[in-house]
């Protein structure tokens, strides 16, 4: 009985080391390892990527609140980071054996986000998705978006290619392509994209910008400071996500971050998700 | 979860959120008897509201054939399948609400349709139930039988829809009760979709948010009836507000018709979301599976129906329907006048309970010719 106690003292103590000082010589990363370099990688499949320790972050399920996600998918996503000191990006590197990028009725796309604490402070707000006062900042990715900007077209025959149209009344001979009632008459029937929420469609970047202070309260941010770009790999996905370093990272080279993971193909949508708790991650010591 | 009451099952039940009524509540009352499927008001609704990029299969109105047409394929007996046989005990429902029932991680009992589900609208129609045997001749009730239930959102008071949406992008306007999916809002998470029992919820891939009928509320807002009303030939619909039992008023021709007379009746009630489209059900289906789909007020609201042309209020107010473009939310009989009034009792239109018959003289001496029928 004491040399059982003692072993998981042991054992104990060595996660708390690992913990504290990124794990011993050889041993997988306990904490997200942020490398330094001048540039940072261009893509997904960038090879500067080689130059960043992989952490592994274990997916959990969301089952905290509903809507929840009952069966666990995604169990794995491998995460390097690097900056450039302004910068920070990231390669998320998850098995997902279907492409879901097409956005229809029942279907739902594949994504991923990074999440980290707004502001400096000794704790961290609740790592699903903050708590009201205290923020957290996401950027998020998602296929459906990469699918649009790497060429599909903005026509339903592009998500339906047998489909057939009649006739939509904003391209009636009597509205000028390109003219001001066209476009007016076109916004009339997609009220959506009249009101700036462009979820589907012409988009600029594959990554989005987002707040949250607690589950439901998630909200575009004023300022789209975030980029990437995703691509199939053999077994799944791999997704670049860039952007500015956050407050805690740039004042202390230290902080928290979380990740989450969709898989389209098993009905994961915004609550129901495979995500981490919060994840230690440091910038690498030296210049 | 929160204890409401729900009028229609006569009792208190679970809901995600508190018990908020609107100021007053859109409702409207369909004849199923008059319906004959000729499907203006779809089309009034999808040259209105949804001819755009990614709206193409979207029918925020539409008719069905009933049993055999289902517009999303199969929507209610799916999830009559998925809820399990529940018991009526007199007018009190004692089974589970889609709310009681919902599942471990949801918030309400759905299910989600496939797009292949979205492929048919049109099937079933005008399949009746049962065989027809060689010799068979016309008897009442009909041997083998359908009918045609047009459907809108129903604007529930306890919306399916609205408990669903994790984010709150959907709303039920204080104002009047109609239920809208913010489009600035919405993130398409199509959990609404799932939730809603009357598949009255699209998810729109072009935009990628969820959008639904609105009830063509800036036609309401101007004391106009929404456009699937106004244009329905058969002159089956009629658009107005609904008072909760306590606050019936005989003036107010939805109270009079679902309160008052009990002859119109919400559909699937026993779902829980207290549906605010009441439907005069059709005399000649059967009443088992009737009273499925409307309730056990079915046996009441045919009997009353049957008798209506005996009755001058009530076949006066059947004759309302259709007559004009405006919201009526006031009415009187007086003889054989019928009059649709404002709230403050000025005269929106007047019908008599019969239309005159006019004969004319086989030949026109003003003109000094022999009318014909000319096609």
């Amino acid at each position: 009985m004491n040399a059982v106690l003692i072993r998981c003292g042991v054992v104990a103590l060595l996660l708390l080391f690992a913990a504290s000082c990124g794990g011993p010589p050889g041993a997988p990363p306990s904490e997200v390892i942020v490398a330094r370099t001048a540039d940072l990688p261009q893509g997904p499949a960038d090879a500067a990527w080689r130059h960043a320790p992989v952490y592994r972050a274990e997916l959990l399920l969301q089952d905290m609140v509903e809507p929840r996600l009952i069966e666990a998918s995604t169990s794995l996503v491998s995460v390097r980071a690097m900056t450039d000191g302004s910068e920070i990006a990231f390669q998320l590197d998850w098995k997902d054996d279907t492409r879901d990028d097409l956005p229809s009725p029942g279907r739902f796309s594949d994504a991923c986000a990074v999440q980290l604490p707004v502001g400096i402070s000794a704790d961290v707000p609740a790592p699903q998705m903050g708590e009201p006062g205290r923020a957290v900042e996401i950027s998020f990715w998602r296929a459906t978006w990469q699918a649009s900007l790497d060429g599909r077209p903005d026509d339903i025959r592009a998500i339906h290619p047998g489909a057939t149209v009649d006739h939509y009344p904003f391209e009636a001979a009597g509205l000028e392509p390109g003219s001001k009632d066209r476009a007016a008459m076109r916004a009339r029937y997609s009220p959506a994209r009249a009101l700036g929420n462009v979820m589907e469609g012409p988009r600029e970047r594959a990554v989005e910008d987002l707040l949250a202070e607690g589950p439901g309260s998630l909200t575009r941010a004023e300022s789209q400071r975030s980029d990437g770009s995703g691509r199939r790999s053999d077994d799944g996905w791999q997704v670049m996500i860039r952007r500015p370093l956050s407050e805690a990272l740039t004042a202390n080279g230290r902080g928290q971050i979380a990740f989450a993971v969709w898989q389209g193909a098993a009905g994961e949508v915004g609550a129901r998700k495979m995500r981490t708790g919060w994840v230690p991650i440091a910038i690498e010591e030296g210049s | 979860m929160a204890r409401v009451y729900n009028w229609q099952i006569r009792r208190e039940m679970s809901y995600w959120y508190g018990e908020s009524r609107p100021a007053r509540q859109f409702a409207a009352v369909f004849d199923i008897n008059k319906c004959i499927a000729c499907q203006t008001c779809t089309l009034a609704c999808k040259t209105t509201w949804t001819s755009g990029k990614g709206q193409e299969y979207m029918l925020w109105n539409n008719v069905e054939s009933k049993p055999y047409g289902f517009y999303p394929l199969g929507w209610d007996v799916n999830l009559l399948d998925k809820l399990g046989p529940q018991r009526w005990s007199g007018g009190r429902f004692e089974g589970r609400t889609l709310f009681e029932a919902a599942e471990a991680g949801e918030r309400v009992l759905g299910w989600r349709p496939e797009e292949i589900d979205y492929a048919n609208p049109n099937v079933g129609e005008d399949d009746c139930a049962g065989a027809i045997e060689n010799g068979a001749h016309l008897q009442v009730p009909h041997m083998a039988w359908f009918y045609y239930l047009a459907r809108i959102c129903n604007h529930c008071t306890y919306p399916g829809c609205l408990a669903s949406c994790p984010r709150g992008s959907i709303y039920k306007r204080p104002e009047d009760g109609i239920v809208l999916v913010d489009q600035g809002r919405c993130r398409g998470y199509q959990e609404c979709v799932k939730a809603c029992p009357y598949k009255k919820v699209f998810f729109n891939p072009m935009t990628g948010t969820s959008e639904k009928c609105i009830a063509c509320f800036p036609k309401l807002e101007t004391g106009l009836q929404p456009q699937c009303f106004v244009n329905c030939i058969g002159k089956i619909r009629m658009a107005g507000w609904v008072s909760r039992p306590s606050e019936a008023r005989e003036d107010n021709p939805i109270d009079y018709l679902v309160h008052v007379r009990k002859l119109a009746l919400p559909l699937f009630p026993q779902w829980g979301l207290e549906p605010n489209v009441y439907y005069i059900p059709p005399i000649h289906a059967p009443r088992r599976y009737l009273e499925q789909m409307f309730g056990p007020g079915v046996e009441q609201a045919i009997d009353t129906y049957r008798k209506a042309h005996r009755d001058k209020d009530l076949a006066g107010l059947l004759e309302l329907f259709g007559s004009t473009e405006k919201v009526v939310p006031r009415w009187k009989r007086k003889g054989e006048l019928i009059f649709g009034q404002d709230e403050k009792g000025r005269e929106i239109v007047r019908v008599p309970m019969t239309e005159p018959v006019v004969i004319r003289s086989r030949f026109d001496v003003a003109h000094g010719v022999v009318r014909t029928n000319c096609p």
